[in-house]
Parts: C-alpha cells; structure tokens; sequence
C-alpha cells in the first residue's frame, strides 16, 4: 500500500517538474521571438546635419536643416518649420557623390569681385570646401519616381547610406558610378 | 466752384473708363491658354522619363536634378494638362500622353574653383538629345538642348538651365497646340550661360 502511495507521488512530482520545465521553455523562446520581432523597431534615431538642394517634399530648395532617419522614415526638418519625410520602404536607390563648392556664399562673391589687382581670385583659389552629395531616388504613393540631393560634410553620406540600406532601403543599382566620377574631378582639379 | 469739381471727377471716371477698356479688352480677345482646357486643340499630358545617361559617366545627381528640375520647369509652362513622373499609375489612364525622354550626349564636368580662379575656363557643359515620343512610339519632337554653367554657380547649375532649355524648346515647338502632333521637329538648340547660383 505504501509502496504504491510512494509510486503516485513519484509520478505527479515528475509530472508538475515536467510541466515546469516545459513552462520555461516556451516562456524563453517566445521572449526570444519577441526580441527578434522588437529588434528592428528598436534602432536608435539616426541625425546629421545636411544641406537639402532639391527634391524632398515640400521643402524649400538650399536650406540647412537635420536629416533624420527613425523607424521606418527619412525626415528633413529645418528647425521650427514642420518636418518633411518619407518612408524608407519607397527609396528605390541610395547614391553617393562628391563637389568641391566655393564658400562664402553671395557676399563673398561681391567681396571678391570688388578685391583690386585680382585679389578675390586669389582667394577663391583658397575658399573652396569639399562636401559629399547624397542621391536619393524613392517612389510617390502613386508610383511616380522621386529625387531628392542632399550635400553633407566630407565623409558623412556614406554613414547615412549604410544607415538607409540597414533599415531596409535599396542601394541601387550602379551605386558608387557618381563617386568614382566625382572623385575623378576632384582628384584632377586638385592638380 | 462745385460744379468745377463735379467735371473734373467725371473727366478723371472718363479717363479711366478709357485706360481699362483696351486690356479689358484684350483680356477678352486673347486666345485661351492651351491649359484651359476648353476649344477643339487636343490636350496633352507629359510624363517625363528619367534622364538616360547613354555612354556617358554622368554622376546620379546630375541626372536627379535635371529629371526634377524639368518637372518643375514643364510645369511653369502650363502647356501641358498634366505632368507626370516616370512610374506614375495615374498617367495609364490619360488619353492623350507624350512621353518626353532625355539622352546625354555630352558631358563636360567643370569646376567651379576653376571658373571662380580664371572665369574662362572651368564651365561645366551638358548637352542632350529630347525626343517627345506618343504612346505608340511616333517622335513628335527630335532636339538637342544644351545648358552650362560659365561664370557664378555650381555646377548642378547647369541641369537648371538645361531644364530650362528644354521646357522653352517644347513650348516653342509649332507641334502643340495643333490637333494632331503631327509634325516631326528636328533642331538644336543652345544654351545662354548661368549667372546665377545653386
């Protein structure tokens, strides 16, 4: 009698252990999934300062502003104004490029132009500042196709890229064709 | 004294009833603007395809910022009814579509430390074949346009004047307006230099 008292016990103590253990496991592997799926979502905003020269929606062309890349959209806001944005899954192709641009704007111009004996030329030989451009080309709601020039500092674009690609973004189809032809420029008018 | 005032006023009505009545005038008579959309000229939409850089290196944002600045300059013309993008399933449902598509023949990469320095040389240069094609595939319009960036700007300077120059060729074109864009156009045109800035 007590032998099978002893057994009945064994069994529903190796029951409930069982159900236990079975009871961690799916608790971890759904933790797991629910990481895996929240991965993503979970990026950290990407920011840089840029310069939008045309394309993006209702954003004026030449203005500075935050280039913004969260969730699942690339933002343009220049300062209080409201922000502009796209989605990532419409950007059909990401690009690269490089300028070599006079700084100073208009009133150096007029201050180099007024320089006696060629002074401002000599000047404009020095202003000069290198910049990367940023090519994005994405699709409308209606399948039209977009595209939107961005000029960063030097070395920045490509951050931007990577970031753009890793969300999801395609980098198209003959990316680095401009920066191999820019860098060319470059590397002859630094001659 | 009264009496002198009340002529004098009803000279200065007269003389403006007179000075309004020729623009009104004119206003009246002008023909309507082909984007009115009323008369028996056919109107056209356009799609604008994206800038097809042949054989030519030409970096990516040249051929965005000519593809956008020629929506924008087409746009400013009012010639056409619509202007669509490339891709835009809006334009399958248009009856009367021109597609306008862009080829570059040449490209001179300039620079503008080069045109800052010396102002003669350093000019950035693009040239391109504009072919305004029906839906059947008949060439309405065969042009090659240029636009270049000489003396102030940079040298995405150059696709704005391009875009310009391509909406004046079409809205100069005799092919519009007509019923029928029946007549094919061959020609160059060139460009005038950029004294601005991008």
């Amino acid at each position: 009698m007590s032998r099978l008292v002893f057994q009945k016990h064994k069994r529903s103590y190796f029951a409930r252990k069982l159900a236990c253990s079975l009871w961690l496991l799916l608790l971890c592997s759904s933790i797991g999934a629910w990481a895996q799926s929240a991965a993503p979502s979970a990026r950290a905003p990407f920011s840089i300062r840029a310069t939008h020269l045309l394309g993006f929606p209702n954003t004026k062309n030449n203005c500075n502003g935050d280039l913004t890349i969260e969730d699942d959209a690339l933002r343009f806001e220049q300062g209080a104004k409201p922000e502009a944005e796209i989605k990532i899954a419409s950007v059909q192709g990401v690009f690269l490029g490089s300028e070599s641009k006079q700084v100073g704007g208009n009133l150096a111009k007029v201050g180099k132009a007024a320089a006696p004996y060629g002074g401002g030329r000599v000047v404009s030989l020095f202003a000069h500042k290198k910049y990367d451009s940023l090519t994005v080309e994405y699709a409308d709601d209606d399948g039209g196709l977009h595209g939107a020039i961005f000029q960063l500092s030097k070395g920045k674009a490509e951050s931007v890229r990577r970031e753009l690609v890793a969300r999801g973004a395609s980098p198209g189809l003959h990316e680095d064709d401009s920066m191999e032809a820019s860098t060319a420029e470059v590397s002859h008018e630094d001659k | 004294m009264k009496t002198s005032k009340a002529k004098l006023c009803v000279c200065l009505a007269a003389i403006m009833v007179v000075a309004a009545m020729p623009s009104r005038l004119s206003s009246e008579t002008s023909p309507e603007s082909p984007a009115a959309g009323s008369g028996s000229a056919t109107q056209w939409s356009l799609q604008v395809d994206r800038i097809e850089p042949g054989e030519i290196e030409l970096a990516h944002s040249f051929q965005v910022a000519t593809y956008e600045n020629l929506l924008t300059e087409l746009n400013k013309t009012h010639q056409f009814m619509h202007v669509f993008r490339e891709g835009d399933r809006k334009a399958s449902d248009v009856p009367n579509l021109l597609i306008l598509k862009t080829t570059v023949l040449r490209y001179a990469r300039g620079s503008e430390t080069r045109r800052a320095v010396t102002t003669f040389s350093g000019a950035t240069k693009l040239s391109v074949r504009s072919q305004l094609v029906t839906r059947e595939g008949k060439v309405v319009l065969d042009r090659t346009v240029s636009g270049n960036v000489r003396f102030f700007g940079s040298n995405l300077r150059a696709t704005h004047n391009l875009a310009r120059n391509i909406a004046k060729t079409i809205k100069e074109s005799p092919s519009f307006g007509s019923e029928q864009p029946s007549e094919t156009v061959t020609g160059q045109q060139t460009a005038g230099n950029s004294r601005g800035g991008l």
